[in-house]
């Protein structure tokens, strides 16, 4: 295992223990799929070779590519939809705030 | 009127208008001070000047409490003649506010302030910014007007119903001119002061990126209704 391998197994671990760890006595079950991805990442990365199998398989050169690629593509939209709802959220919330402030709203003497 | 703070500077503005023969009822919209703005805090009412004051219990900015103030407005049950938009912080002049009311009842829909007609004492790297805002609102709006971002405008009354202000910061400026597109608009000349209090609690020069950065989430995100 090269060195590289070594430092991203143990960002890989570091980070699995301190979510488990902060979500103590919480629901610990997104931590569940987060483990399996973990898993699925840390076997490529000892095993670099079998994505690079699979990458040709379906005609990608490198194995790295073949992770980085659908990774990119979901990171994009999961950015894009995130804003979307923080903007649709906030919109809520300026709604709500007006009308409380319109209900309230009084002529001062 | 929206006001965030500054309650000294915001009296002073109310007495100002307070002082006016003609009738005035101001929309006061307290975008979540701290401490909150209490009646106590504003002059009394008279038989020509009357306040209706309401409060976001949290702050959303400038754009979100005229828009409550606009909704206000509309509800209330008298019809005005006119409806001008002021800052309450002490660099718009009641003046100049009546005279946007006056172009308002001699037929235009949208009356503009023109702070660049005026005595203004805008600052070197104020009109610089203002420079690039008037050519990019220009470029959006189709609108040829000599000032950007200026905070005394009016509206008449179909107008008004027509702005439906959905930016909650200070992109709103922008936003108005394009949703006047279309309409009798004239730019009327205003005075603004600007002092050292003024421009600390105004907006940044660098708050030109941010309404950038709004105009365009608001388009590719934004409520579409």
């Amino acid at each position: 295992m090269t060195i590289a391998a070594f430092l991203l197994l143990a960002l890989v671990a570091g980070l699995v223990i301190y979510d488990w760890a902060t979500l103590r006595g919480k629901n610990r079950r997104a931590l569940v799929v987060e483990i399996a991805v973990f898993v699925a990442g840390a076997v490529f990365i000892v095993f670099p070779d079998r994505a690079t199998a699979l990458a040709h398989v379906v005609g990608i050169g490198r194995g790295v590519d073949f992770l980085l690629y659908p990774t990119v593509i979901w990171l994009v939209r999961e950015s894009l939809l995130s804003r979307r709802y923080r903007i649709e959220n906030a919109e809520r919330l300026t709604e709500v705030v007006r009308e409380l402030a319109i209900a309230r709203a009084s002529h001062v003497k | 009127m929206p006001v965030h703070n500054g309650v000294e500077a915001l009296r002073a503005t109310l007495e100002t208008l307070r002082a006016r023969s003609e009738a005035i009822t101001v929309f006061l919209v307290d975008d979540g001070s701290e401490p909150p703005i209490e009646p106590k805090d504003l002059p009394s009412a008279s038989d020509a000047f009357r306040i209706v004051l309401a409060r976001h219990v949290v702050n959303l900015g400038q754009g979100a409490a005229l828009e409550t103030a606009r909704q206000l407005a509309l509800r209330d049950e008298t019809k005005y003649a006119a409806y001008v938009t002021m800052d309450a912080d002490g660099q718009h002049r009641a003046a100049d506010a009546l005279a946007l009311a006056r172009a308002i009842e001699e037929g235009a829909d949208v009356a503009f302030g023109n702070r660049f007609l005026g005595d203004s004492n805008v600052p070197r790297a104020r009109r610089a910014v203002l420079f690039l805002a008037r050519w990019f609102e220009r470029a959006i709006t189709g609108l040829r007007l000599a000032d950007a971002h200026n905070g005394l405008r009016a509206f008449g009354r179909s107008a008004l119903e027509r702005v439906r202000i959905r930016q909650n910061r200070m992109a709103h400026a922008t936003e108005i001119k394009l949703l006047v597109r279309g309409l009798r608009i004239v730019e009327v000349p205003v005075s603004v002061r600007y002092t050292k209090e003024t421009l600390a609690r105004g907006q940044r020069n660098a708050g030109a990126a941010l309404i950038l950065r709004d105009l365009m989430l608001q388009y590719l995100f934004g409520d579409s209704k």
